[in-house]
């Protein structure tokens, strides 16, 4: 497994629907992860001593965790095709409500097929491949996911509220 | 960050048999995972019980996996019973309804009184 990389943030693609900065969002880190299997563990503890500060509950943020290790995945394997020389870049920005983490690959310009909704029972039958749960995870660890592409990037940003509403991990 | 790599081994219980894990479940983990399926379905136990409580991380590749040996299991008539999750992968467990097909409990010994109440009776 690779090192991560904290990178200058200039060389960041400006992916995500906020940008370097964008009204009173503060960049807390960023930096970006080599594009092998199993360095979304990387991604998702740089992410863990970032947030540290922020005293988030711990159950948010493992949330949190697991939703950065997926999207991380998603990145690596569908995006920049494992391809150890292709970044993952990650940015986390921190607004007085808010936090958002931006995965962003160099999987921009093709189109996305909208993934299957995970069936276990039909899993467990057989009839749907027992993979496919990534996508699913991530919408239900964050309170709100974004999708942005460009002809060479394609980011996913997760929001996690700091306060009030807590809309993930809700089952329904 | 230490990365575990998975290791499962086998326990024959009473109507039972547990598999240990210890490491990740991952994209790495299958071989183990599947190894460890395999010689725990020799003894024809009653039920497959997964022991969860040296594992602290899951990933959506190691919950597909689990999927897998859920259907296996279902398939030679076989109960999936879990013990020893997290806080955090018992949730999972439950967004991901594997929750209601694997029985899940705190410890072992719950886990296995409950293997040995729901065994079929032998005349």
């Amino acid at each position: 497994m690779m090192a991560m990389h904290t990178s200058n943030p200039t060389s960041f693609p400006a992916g995500g629907s906020r940008g370097q900065t964008e009204g009173d969002w503060q960049v807390l880190a960023e930096f970006s992860i080599p594009s092998q299997p199993g360095n979304e563990r990387l991604a998702s503890d740089q992410v863990a001593t970032s947030i540290q500060a922020l005293d988030l509950p711990v159950q948010r943020a493992e949330r949190l965790k697991t939703a950065v290790a997926e999207a991380t995945m998603n990145a690596m394997e569908h995006g920049n095709h494992y391809r150890p020389e292709l970044p993952v870049w990650i940015r986390l920005l921190v607004s007085a409500t808010a936090l958002a983490v931006q995965i962003t690959d160099q999987g921009g310009g093709q189109s996305i097929p909208e993934p299957e909704a995970p069936d276990l029972e039909a899993k467990l039958a057989g009839r749907q491949t027992p993979r496919g749960w990534g996508l699913f995870l991530i919408e239900k660890m964050v309170d709100e996911m974004h999708v942005v592409t460009d002809q060479a990037h394609h980011t996913v940003e997760l929001i996690l509220y700091l306060k009030g509403a807590d809309h993930a991990g809700q089952t329904t | 960050m230490l990365v575990k790599q998975l290791e499962a081994r086998v326990r024959p219980q009473p109507g039972a048999a547990v598999i240990d894990l210890h490491g990740d479940i991952d994209t790495f983990a299958e071989a183990a995972l599947n190894d460890a399926f395999a010689e725990a379905s020799q003894g024809h136990p009653s039920a497959i019980v997964l022991n969860f409580r040296d594992v602290e991380y899951i990933n959506s590749t190691g919950i597909a996996l689990i999927v897998g040996l859920l259907a296996r299991a279902r398939q030679s008539g076989r109960r999936m019973v879990v013990f020893g999750l997290n806080d955090h992968y018992a949730e999972i467990f439950r967004i991901t309804r594997l929750a209601e097909f694997m029985s899940v409990f705190p410890d072992e010994a719950s886990a296995l009184a409950d293997v040995v109440s729901s065994a079929p009776q032998q005349m």
